[in-house]
C-alpha cells in the first residue's frame, strides 16, 4: 500500500475515533449537567481524582504555533516510555483548553502498542492552550501544553 | 579586520573621542562619496552569496522611507528587527545626513531625498551584481532572492508576475523562496516558476488535502546544493510560514506552511551529514526576529539570509552560532557575504549591506532597455497624474502612515462608511511632498490580486476584539507568534493603546467618528486586503470595487492632496516611535 493511500484510509479511521470518545465522555459527564459545560480544570480534576499532572518534558506536544485553519489544527502528541508490562502509557487526552467541549479525544494505548505516540486534527474555537495529559501505568499523570493562535489574520 | 568609516565612527562614539571636525565637518554629499565607497570590499574566502530580498517588484527607481515608528514588545524593542530612527543610527553608528542615514532611517527624509536621489531599480543593481561577479569570478558567486518578489507594482499586476521573473532572469537569480508569490494562486506560482531560471526551493510547504496526490508530500524541493569557489554550500528554503492565515487561504488550497523547525533540523543534518557540504545557509522569508528564534530551535545552520520584515541591517547578528542578514525591501541594497568555507567548516567571514544607489551606480543599458520594455503596454494608464500631493506620502510604520489614510480617505469619501480598515503592509512606494500621484504610484501602495473593498456590518463589540486580535498578531512578546506586519491602518476611529499590556488588554479609548465606540451598535465597516469581511453581516455587494480605483478616482477628484502626518492612535506607554533597548524612550 502506498503512503498516501494509506494515510488516505487513516483518514477515516481518524473520523470514526473522534466519536467514540465523545460517548464515552457523555457516560462521565451524566454526574454533571451536561457535557458541553465541562470546562477543562473540571475534566482534569475528575481523570485524576484530583491529583492534578506534572508538565513533563518526556511528553512532546506538536502543534502549530499559528492555526492555519481553527477548523482542523494538526496535534501530535508523543510520549517517551519503554512500553513495556511495568512501564507504559494508559492514556493519551487532548484538551482544549477553552473549547465549550474541552476534551477532543482520549486514546487507550497498551504495550502492545509499543510506541506512545497519537497525532489528531482538532478544532479550536478561538486562541488557547492545548493540553496533552497523559495517564501513565503507575497511575501518575504527566502533560505538556502550547498556546495556539486563531486569528482572522490578513497580515497585520 | 578592516575597520570601516561606519566601524571607525561607531567606536570613535563609543570611546567619546569626539572626532575633531566629525560635528562641522558636512557628510559626502553625491558627487564626494564615489562608486569606490559603494563598492569598497574586505574580499575574503572561496566565494561570495549576494542576496536580495522583498524587492516587492520595484524593478525601477523609487524612494522609500525607512519607517519613523517601529514599536514592538518591550522585551524587543530596540533590537535588531526593532530598531528606526535615531534607535538604528546609534545602534548601528550612521553619521548623520550621510547616504548610510537616508537609505535607513527616516531622517530628514525629504531633505536627502533630493541629495542623493532615487534607490533601487535592476539596471543598477545589476550593475554592482556585475562588478561583484567580476571581482570575484562569476563561477564563485551565487545571487539568492528571499522572495516577496513578484508582487507590489502595477507591472507585476497586469503581468501576473510575469514582467518580475523577466527581472530575475535578467539579474541572474540562482535560488528564491516566496510569499506574496502564492498570491497568484498555486497554478499560476507553477507555470512562473517553469519560466523562472532560478531554483525555488520550500522545506516548509507541504500538502494537506487527503484526496491529492502530495497529501503529506513537499511541494518544491527543501533544499539545494550548489558549488561554488570549490565548497558544496547546501541551500534550503523556507518560505512565509504564515501564507495562509496573513493571505487569503483559496490561493494556497491544499498547501500547508508553517515554521517546521523539525523537518528544517532533518534537513540541516541530511546536509551535514550525507552531503557532507561546507556550508549549510538557510534562505529564508521567515521575518529578521522569527528567523533569530529559528537559530535557537535549529542547531548547525551557519548562515540565514533572511526577509519578510523589511529591516535594513548593515551588520550580521550571531545567535546560537547562525549568523543572520537581511538586506532591506524595495530593491534599495544588495547584501554582499563572502564566505570563507572548506573540509566542512566555515573559516570566516565579511558582509556588507550595500545601498543601490541610483545617482552613483551607473544603469546598465540592457536593464534600463528590458524595465522600458515590460513598462511600455501599460505606458498610458501607469503614467497618467491624478493629482499632487502636499505633504510626503509614505508607507511603514507602526499605526499610521500618510499613504495609508490618503487611501483610508478615499474610502470612506466613497463608502460611506463609519470605519475604514486598510492593511499593514509593509511594502509600497514614497511620493515626496509637492510631487505629481501617478496611476503607477496607486499600483505600488495597492497592487494585488485581492484589491476589493468590502463594505459591512459590523457590531462595536466586535470591531473591538478584531482590533485587540490584530495588535497580538504584531505585538506579542514571542516573535513566533508574530505574523511580521504593522497594524492595520484605521479611518474613523482613533484609539490609545498600551503595547506592553497583555493580549485582548491594549486597546482603549476607543472613538468611532468622534465618539466613544458603542459596544451594542452596529456599524458600517469597509475593509480591503485582508479577511475582515468574512467576520461581517450584510454585505453590500453593489459598493464592492478595486481599492487602486478608488483611490484613483478619489485622488482625481481632490486635484491636491493634503494628508497630515498627525496621525489618529495614542502611543500610551512609549514616549516615541524609535526606542532604544531596555527603555521606553528614545
Amino acid at each position: 500500500m502506498q503512503r498516501r493511500e494509506f494515510f488516505k484510509k487513516m483518514g477515516s479511521v481518524v473520523a470514526v475515533s473522534a466519536v467514540i470518545p465523545m460517548m464515552s465522555f457523555a457516560e462521565e459527564a451524566k454526574k454533571l449537567v451536561g457535557p458541553n459545560e465541562f470546562s477543562y480544570e473540571k475534566a482534569l480534576n475528575i481523570i485524576t481524582s484530583g491529583k492534578g499532572a506534572t508538565a513533563s518534558p518526556k511528553v512532546t506536544l506538536k502543534a502549530p504555533e499559528i492555526a492555519e485553519n481553527g477548523a482542523v489544527v494538526p496535534v501530535t502528541v508523543e510520549v517517551e516510555s519503554p512500553m513495556t508490562e511495568s512501564d507504559y502509557v494508559k492514556t493519551i487526552h487532548i484538551f482544549a483548553t477553552k473549547n465549550n467541549n474541552s476534551r477532543c479525544i482520549s486514546v487507550h494505548l497498551t504495550p502492545a502498542n509499543a510506541k506512545a505516540m497519537f497525532s489528531a486534527r482538532i478544532k479550536l474555537g478561538s486562541t488557547q492552550d492545548v493540553v496533552a495529559l497523559i495517564e501513565m501505568s503507575d497511575g501518575s499523570f504527566l502533560s505538556a501544553a502550547q498556546s495556539v493562535k486563531v486569528t482572522i489574520g490578513g497580515c497585520g | 579586520m578592516e575597520i570601516s568609516r561606519r566601524d571607525f565612527m561607531h567606536i570613535a562614539a563609543i570611546f567619546g573621542l569626539g572626532v575633531v571636525g566629525a560635528g562641522c565637518a558636512s557628510p559626502k554629499t553625491p558627487a564626494q562619496i564615489s562608486l569606490k565607497d559603494i563598492y569598497t570590499f574586505n574580499a575574503k574566502g572561496n566565494f561570495t552569496l549576494l542576496h536580495m530580498c522583498d524587492i516587492h517588484a520595484h524593478i525601477k527607481p523609487l524612494y522609500w522611507r525607512e519607517p519613523s515608528t517601529l514599536i514592538s514588545a518591550p522585551n524587543l524593542v530596540g533590537t535588531p528587527g526593532f530598531l528606526c530612527g535615531e534607535a538604528f543610527s546609534k545602534h548601528y553608528g550612521l553619521e548623520p545626513s550621510s547616504l548610510d542615514a537616508y537609505f535607513d532611517t527616516h531622517m530628514d527624509f525629504d531633505t536627502l531625498a533630493k541629495k542623493f536621489g532615487k534607490m533601487g531599480g535592476i539596471a543598477h543593481m545589476k550593475t554592482y551584481l556585475d562588478h561583484v561577479r567580476a571581482e570575484r569570478g562569476a563561477q564563485n558567486v551565487l545571487f539568492l532572492d528571499s522572495g516577496d518578489t513578484w508582487q507590489g507594482t502595477g507591472v507585476a499586476l497586469k503581468t501576473s508576475g510575469e514582467a518580475i521573473v523577466k527581472a530575475q532572469n535578467y539579474l541572474g537569480v540562482d535560488v528564491m523562496v516566496g510569499h506574496w508569490e502564492f498570491t497568484y494562486g498555486k497554478e499560476r506560482v507553477l507555470e512562473l516558476i517553469k519560466m523562472l531560471d532560478a531554483k525555488f526551493i520550500s522545506q516548509n510547504i507541504i500538502g494537506n488535502d487527503p484526496f491529492a496526490d502530495e497529501y503529506e508530500e513537499l511541494i518544491f524541493e527543501p533544499y539545494t546544493i550548489e558549488e561554488r569557489g570549490g565548497a558544496k554550500i547546501g541551500i534550503i528554503g523556507q518560505s512565509f510560514p504564515f501564507t495562509s492565515t496573513a493571505n487569503p487561504k483559496e490561493f494556497t488550497e491544499g498547501w500547508s506552511f508553517g515554521i517546521r523547525p523539525e523537518t528544517l533540523q532533518g534537513y540541516v543534518d541530511e546536509l551535514r551529514n550525507e552531503h557532507k557540504v561546507d556550508c549549510v545557509v538557510v534562505l529564508s522569508h521567515d521575518g529578521f526576529s522569527v528567523d533569530q528564534e529559528v537559530a535557537r530551535m535549529v542547531s548547525g545552520i551557519d548562515f540565514i539570509l533572511s526577509g519578510h520584515t523589511h529591516d535594513p541591517s548593515p551588520k550580521p547578528i550571531t545567535i546560537n552560532g547562525t549568523v543572520i542578514v537581511i538586506a532591506g525591501s524595495h530593491g534599495k541594497y544588495v547584501g554582499r557575504l563572502d564566505i570563507d568555507a572548506k573540509n566542512g567548516k566555515v573559516n570566516g567571514y565579511e558582509y556588507k549591506l550595500v545601498p543601490i544607489a541610483s545617482n552613483m551606480i551607473p544603469a546598465d543599458p540592457a536593464g534600463v532597455k528590458l524595465v522600458e520594455e515590460l513598462y511600455a503596454p501599460f505606458a498610458t494608464e501607469f503614467n497618467e497624474v491624478l493629482g499632487k500631493t502636499k505633504n510626503t506620502l509614505y508607507k511603514r510604520d507602526t499605526f499610521f502612515s500618510t499613504f495609508d489614510q490618503l487611501i483610508n480617505d478615499a474610502i470612506m469619501d466613497e463608502m460611506k462608511c463609519d470605519i475604514s480598515f486598510t492593511p499593514g503592509y509593509r511594502w509600497g512606494t514614497t511620493v515626496l511632498a509637492g510631487d505629481d500621484i501617478t496611476m503607477d504610484n496607486v499600483y505600488e501602495m495597492c497592487g494585488i490580486t485581492y484589491p476589493n473593498v468590502y463594505t459591512f456590518e459590523l457590531k462595536g463589540q466586535r470591531i473591538a476584539a478584531l482590533l485587540e486580535d490584530i495588535a497580538d498578531n504584531v505585538f506579542n512578546a514571542n516573535p513566533l507568534y508574530q505574523q511580521g506586519g504593522d497594524m492595520s491602518r484605521l479611518g474613523g476611529v482613533t484609539y490609545s493603546i498600551a503595547v506592553a499590556n497583555e493580549a485582548g488588554k491594549r486597546i482603549s479609548k476607543l472613538t468611532v467618528g468622534g465618539k466613544p465606540i458603542d459596544l451594542d451598535k452596529t456599524y458600517i465597516v469597509s475593509s480591503w486586503g485582508g479577511n475582515l469581511q468574512n467576520a461581517g453581516e450584510n454585505l453590500q455587494k453593489e459598493k464592492t470595487r478595486a481599492v487602486y480605483d478608488v483611490t484613483r478616482d478619489y485622488i482625481k477628484r481632490k486635484k491636491v492632496v493634503d494628508v497630515s502626518n498627525a496621525g489618529n492612535v495614542t502611543l500610551v506607554d512609549y514616549d516615541c516611535g524609535c526606542p532604544v533597548k531596555g527603555s521606553r524612550s528614545c
